[in-house]
């Protein structure tokens, strides 16, 4: 057991931290999520000037080959320095993983690159109106159209859609097979008409996703991936990548968010209030706790070569530990807490979703469940 | 980085889980609990002492809460952790047995061949008598009167030690509480089906497994920061303990509530781990306790 930083480790953070320095991302716009896209946009375009878009991809397709540890070191670092998630992160983390497992050589040619520059960005087309956690049972449908592809369908809760090139799109190639096969991974060519990207209005207000509506929108033979009938193997590649290392990130916010709302509680000097400090207290440990097991995990990821239960327990943690430290902000500041616009009042309406997006809590806890406590199926 | 057992910490875990199996069975837990006055067998003692696991601190923290830890998933009753926690206050346990006053009340006090308080003094000539507790896998004490030493050096490393070889208890006990709720609700059938496959019981179950990896972080982190990292030693004691002493109560009552009735019968096993849970999360400071030493750690 060791649980300090390697001398490499600790190399690689330093050299992060350095770039980071002279790097400054620079203050977070507020209003509107054009002018926050774009400054996450550029951020990504500097990370790739400087070799840091994806650390964890290995050096032939542009990234450094970095281990695990680095690429938690990476997403821990990028949270404390307050710089954003890069633009192109579905691309990043889910879309070029994915070409790395399952496209041709001349997909990853053809794609990598541009995911790596944020001049191409991805967006993720899974969930549909019928299908949020049963994904298997989505509807959207593609047909044979010469040597292409015709498809038709509804997509919804798909971020950054309205900058995105292209689309990571499952459909039911096969109607006639069972619901897990006759699906069909493909990448659908976002800029064309027969493509409607809608804002879905969400409930702080704001528009972070989208509807996508698809009428008979043509892809080429060459983006299938994986191959046709092949789509949910494929798709639970995507699923797999998804939760890695965004861990480190989002528990290194929600500390920074934790130190905030103790800094708030000080300047009304309520951090003499047992109730107060009790409940902090308490966050503080599933905070350590949530950093921790995240680590536990990498751990074992190392030694058993695949992740086990931490990555679906660490994200159930995160995600109550996150609506527990919104909902006690409400404590501590009052009713400026329920000010519209204002931070703690967008965190207090934030929070639901953290523990629906990404896999809602019931389904982690099936897949605990299921999978790790061996229970039967329901 | 590497969160992880090293192969020879492992090896002490695999050897102690097998050594307890073997001469701890839950029956056998039940008769020293109930039967034996003294809780526990002098060849029972030998054994851990041939073992070397009253010196094991002598190889490191870690490795003495993984026997912690094992310890408390076999549930066995023996005066070994209170030597342990005897031994980091200052006491000579060397070939001897151990105990810790703590707010007046002593476990294995009884037994042992030198007892020191919280800060650290041997207390000498002090009236020990049998408190019969809630919990009988362990015998307890109350200790009052007596000569005190001056306190021991160091007291404030020796308190975590044992603080958190105490929560190491706690995470086996709730990870045996985990493992039996998770059989139970596999074999157990209503309305034609296992109970497990019922989501308000795999929901359950799956919260166990949160609270015992959560709680096994938190005390491996600790015990690692004891042996490497003193400065980062006392913040990670206090969550290690505020975070396993509640799982060490919460997950054997909700392994209690899968099990139904018969968890609530005399008969069945859980009760003694619900018992120790529960005795284990006011040893030396509760949850709430060491959450007031959080705040006061970092400036809350």
């Amino acid at each position: 057991m060791d649980l300090t930083f390697s001398e490499r480790e600790t190399a690689f953070r330093d050299e992060l931290r350095e770039w980071l320095a002279v790097n400054d991302p620079g203050p977070e716009p507020l209003h509107g999520f054009d002018p926050h896209f774009a400054w996450r946009r550029d951020f990504q375009r500097r990370l790739y000037a400087g070799g840091w878009a994806a650390p964890h991809w290995p050096r032939e397709h542009g990234g450094r080959g970095a281990t695990l540890t680095e690429s938690a070191i990476f997403f821990e670092e990028l949270g404390r320095a307050r710089a954003p998630l890069p633009a192109n992160v579905l691309g990043l983390l889910l879309g070029g993983p994915t070409l790395m497992v399952w496209g041709t050589e001349e997909q990853r040619d053809r794609f990598l690159g541009p995911i790596l520059s944020a001049e191409e960005i991805w967006c993720q087309g899974f969930s549909e109106p019928q299908a949020g956690s049963d994904l298997a049972a989505l509807k959207t449908r593609a047909v044979r159209d010469g040597d292409g592809w015709l498809v038709t369908g509804q997509k919804v809760w798909t971020s950054a859609a309205q900058y995105a090139k292209w689309c990571m799109v499952v459909a039911r190639t096969d109607a006639e097979a069972e619901k897990h096969k006759g699906l069909t991974y493909f990448l659908m060519d976002m800029e064309q008409p027969e493509v409607q990207v809608r804002p879905l209005r969400q409930m702080t207000g704001e528009s972070e996703f989208n509807e996508l509506f698809i009428e008979g929108a043509r892809i080429a033979d060459e983006n299938v991936i994986g191959g046709v009938g092949n789509g949910w193997k494929v798709a639970l590649t995507t699923l797999m990548n998804e939760r890695a290392g965004l861990g480190f990130f989002l528990q290194v916010r929600m500390r920074q968010l934790l130190d905030d709302l103790i800094d708030e509680a000080a300047a009304r000097g309520l951090l003499d209030d047992d109730v107060i400090a009790d409940a902090l207290g308490a966050l503080h440990v599933k905070t350590e706790v949530v950093r921790l097991t995240a680590y536990r995990g990498l751990a074992a990821v190392e030694r058993y070569g695949q992740p086990g239960p931490e990555g679906s327990l660490t994200k159930w943690m995160w995600s109550d530990a996150n609506q527990q430290l919104a909902q006690l902000a409400t404590r501590v500041l009052g009713a400026e807490a329920l000010v519209a616009g204002s931070r703690w009042g967008y965190e207090l309406l934030r929070a639901r979703g953290y523990s629906i997006e990404g896999g809602t809590t019931e389904i982690l806890k099936n897949i605990v469940a299921e999978r790790v406590l061996g229970l039967p199926r329901g | 980085m590497n969160f992880d057992l090293s192969d020879d910490q492992r090896t002490v875990k695999t050897t102690a889980r097998e050594f307890l199996a073997a001469r701890y069975p839950l029956s056998e837990v039940r008769r020293l609990a109930l039967e034996d006055e003294r809780g526990w067998t002098d060849d029972q003692w030998r054994e851990m002492v041939e073992l070397g696991w009253p010196e094991i601190a002598e190889l490191g923290i870690v490795e003495m809460i993984v026997v912690a830890e094992e310890l408390g998933y076999a549930l066995a009753p023996t005066p070994l952790q209170s030597t342990w926690a005897a031994g980091a206050l200052g006491a000579d346990i060397s070939a001897s047995r151990g105990a810790v006053v703590f707010d007046g009340l002593a476990a294995d006090a009884g037994t042992a061949d030198e007892i020191v308080d919280w800060e650290g003094a041997v207390v000498t000539g002090a009236e020990v008598e049998p408190v019969r507790a809630l919990d009988p896998t362990r015998r307890w004490f109350r200790v009052a009167g007596g000569s005190r030493s001056d306190g021991g050096s160091d007291v404030e490393r020796g308190r975590g030690v044992a603080i958190v070889m105490n929560a190491a208890e706690s995470v086996g006990v709730a990870a045996r509480a985990m493992e039996m709720a998770v059989a139970y609700a596999k074999e157990r059938k209503q309305f034609d089906r296992p109970i497990g496959s019922y989501q308000a019981v795999s929901h359950a179950c799956a919260q166990m497994l949160l609270e015992v990896e959560g709680a096994r972080s938190a005390v491996y982190w600790a015990a690692w920061a004891l042996d490497h990292e003193p400065e980062t030693a006392p913040l990670a004691i206090a969550c290690a303990a505020a975070y396993a002493g509640d799982a060490g109560r919460r997950v054997p009552r909700a392994a209690l509530q899968v099990h139904g009735g018969i968890g609530f019968s005399w008969e069945h096993d859980l009760h003694f781990f619900l018992k120790r849970g529960e005795a284990n999360a006011h040893a030396y400071g509760d949850a709430s306790g060491h959450r007031e030493r959080i705040a006061a750690l970092t400036g809350l």
